[in-house]
């Protein structure tokens, strides 16, 4: 290649900009990851048989204490007595937001390991776009995650799903993928800050996960962290997906858990949006960004 | 100057002397005990991380607990009480989550303990240097069973705390016999799985699958009566589903009955020889197999 066209070329690469050209970024990021993913045999099989060992055991502690697919108790607290119905649905949720948490938010820390965080750092890409090329990654490893376990689900646990529900069901992923990508900036801070971030990443996702109505009702908590459930994006993403597939479009309280979604979507993603730009900033300021 | 020079001389020979001199041997337990406390000065710089391994096990345990809670309503059910011979749930599964933190040790960090040392860059040095592998491996399940026993004994107070849960203490000993016999075999559990990893490399995904697949058949949260028989029966070749077993119903009942746990202790230190042989021989293989294919610092 002549000199000449190898300056067109990085010419070129120094002028892009705008939502398109970051998109592009952020899709060859994404792609990227499923490349070093698919590289590793024992990647692929965990990726396709961790949806149904990560359910199992929450199914298996169902059926030790109630011994049937319903129970009573649980139709009170919940609406619904099918507990089988509405872990599943729940679990299957909880893979795609873990897989976004523990994924995006350790980006920087994981190109930092592999050695690639300062090629990707001066690579003509706003910062904020290595985050969202992972979320990109992370929204279709695990949602692909969800599908799986759904599938497993109806077919081996006689789960049942109303087929009118799918397609608002996967409107309120892409509403809480907003929020949760909040939450994400907010992690990628911390390890930007701390480095050893996945303490934190591990407490937070974790809490969320705990007061998410994943597995029970929010009904079991304690007053306390009820409050803090209903201040989570997750919470909302949660039960409004859930009660698109087990109720379609008539689902009770369905409105009602959108609009709040949204508006926590609002709040997270500016807030975290704020938190990474700043935290960005200083950790440039203090040369700290690649130290370990 | 010329001191100094002779001193290093000196050094250097006896060095070589003791290089020359060297045997390989089957263990070195004096390298195991330089290795332990090497790790246990490094975990020692980072004490926040064994409070944090002793209290994040809640957050784990907490959504197992109010699962329960929800299908069954608080405390126990008929069904539970039925098939587990326990009446609380909650008493069964804290004991279960505190056992398992060895298991999961033993997984995580004995079976990661190469592929940690890689990511530290101090592998390479490590091969070199004339002892053992397998002394390596046994000084890391020392310093790594002491860390977990302070992060356990945490989870166990803050669950106490938290739960109100309690527990038999005149069944200490029996409960520290059975531990020991089940840490054992775990070492040789944990240095198949070092040898695993030294093979296949990416330890996050084997580590994530043998970990989730040990923690589903094991009797933490649930008896092993609501497994599938052949499943069950499998459960038992993992040295600490019969620790689990055992502990929790010394703990529980506070009832010895010796001819029971006579044979328990008889079954347990069959799976310790099969698994140290098992452990042992898969390492060896294992780490021949690297050396002859030249992949041991590959990623």
């Amino acid at each position: 290649m002549t000199t000449a066209k190898t300056e067109g070329i990085f010419e070129k690469m120094m002028e892009r900009e705008g939502p398109r050209a970051e998109f592009r970024a952020a899709t060859a990021l994404a792609i990227k990851t499923w490349k070093v993913e698919l590289s590793y045999p024992l990647s692929v099989l965990y990726f396709i048989v961790s949806p149904f060992l990560w359910f199992i055991p929450y199914l298996l502690v169902g059926s030790a204490v109630a011994g049937t697919p319903t129970s009573a108790v649980f139709g009170t607290l919940a609406g619904t007595t099918d507990w089988v119905s509405y872990v599943a649905i729940g679990n299957a949720f909880s893979a795609l937001a873990l897989s976004i948490f523990w994924g995006t938010g350790n980006t920087f820390r994981r190109e930092q390991n592999t050695g690639t965080l300062e090629t990707l750092l001066t690579t003509p890409m706003k910062n904020a776009t290595l985050v969202w090329g992972q979320m990109l990654h992370n929204m279709q490893h695990g949602g692909l995650g969800v599908i799986l376990q759904l599938t497993f689900s109806v077919l081996f646990f006689g789960v049942t799903i109303n087929a009118w529900g799918i397609l608002p069901s996967l409107a309120i992923v892409a509403l809480a993928i907003v929020g949760m990508q909040g939450v994400v900036f907010a992690m990628t801070c911390v390890v930007l800050l701390a480095k050893q971030g996945w303490m934190i990443i591990e407490v937070i996702g974790s809490s969320l996960m705990l007061v998410a109505p994943i597995s029970y009702p929010i009904a079991v908590l304690n007053p306390i962290l009820q409050y803090v459930a209903v201040s989570s994006p997750l919470t909302w993403s949660v039960e409004s997906f859930r009660n698109f597939l087990m109720y379609g479009l008539m689902a009770p309280g369905i409105l009602e858990s959108i609009v709040v979604l949204a508006i926590l979507d609002v709040i997270f993603i500016s807030v975290g949006s704020v938190l990474f730009k700043h935290t960005d900033r200083y950790v440039r300021s203090q040369g700290a960004l690649s130290e370990f | 100057m010329a001191a100094t020079a002779a001193q290093r001389m000196t050094e250097s020979e006896t060095r070589s002397e003791y290089l020359d001199k060297f045997k390989p041997r089957l263990m070195d337990w004096s390298a195991a005990r330089v290795f332990m406390m090497k790790n246990l000065v490094i975990a020692l710089r980072y004490p926040t991380n064994v409070l944090i391994w002793g209290l994040i096990p809640i957050l784990w345990l907490a959504p197992y607990l109010l699962m329960m809670t929800a299908v069954a309503g608080p405390g126990t059910s008929e069904h539970f009480a039925e098939i587990s011979g326990f009446n609380d749930f909650l008493t069964f599964a804290v004991i279960g989550w505190f056992v398992y933190r060895y298991i999961d040790t033993s997984i995580w960090s004995v079976g990661n303990n190469f592929r940690w040392e890689q990511f530290s860059g101090t592998l390479e040095p490590l091969f070199v240097t004339p002892v053992p592998w397998i002394s390596i491996l046994v000084g890391a399940a020392f310093s790594d069973t002491i860390q977990t026993t302070v992060s356990a004994f945490i989870l166990l107070g803050m669950c106490t705390l938290l739960f109100g849960v309690s527990y038999a203490a005149t069944m200490i000993l029996p409960v520290i016999i059975v531990m020991l016999l089940m840490v054992l075999g775990l070492y040789g559990f944990s240095f198949m799985l070092a040898g695993m990893i030294l093979v296949f490399k990416d330890p996050s995904v084997l580590t994530e699958l043998i970990s989730t697949a040990v923690f589903t058949v094991s009797p933490v949260n649930y008896p092993l009566q609501v497994l599938p028989t052949g499943v069950a029966f499998a459960a038992f070749l993992i040295p600490s589903t019969t620790a689990i077993i055992v502990i929790r119903e010394l703990a529980i009942t506070g009832i010895f009955q010796p001819l029971a746990f006579l044979q328990s202790i008889a079954l347990l230190l069959g799976l310790v020889l099969f698994f140290w042989v098992l452990g042992v021989g898969a390492f060896k293989y294992a780490e021949k197999w690297t050396k002859t294919k030249g992949s041991i610092g590959g990623f």
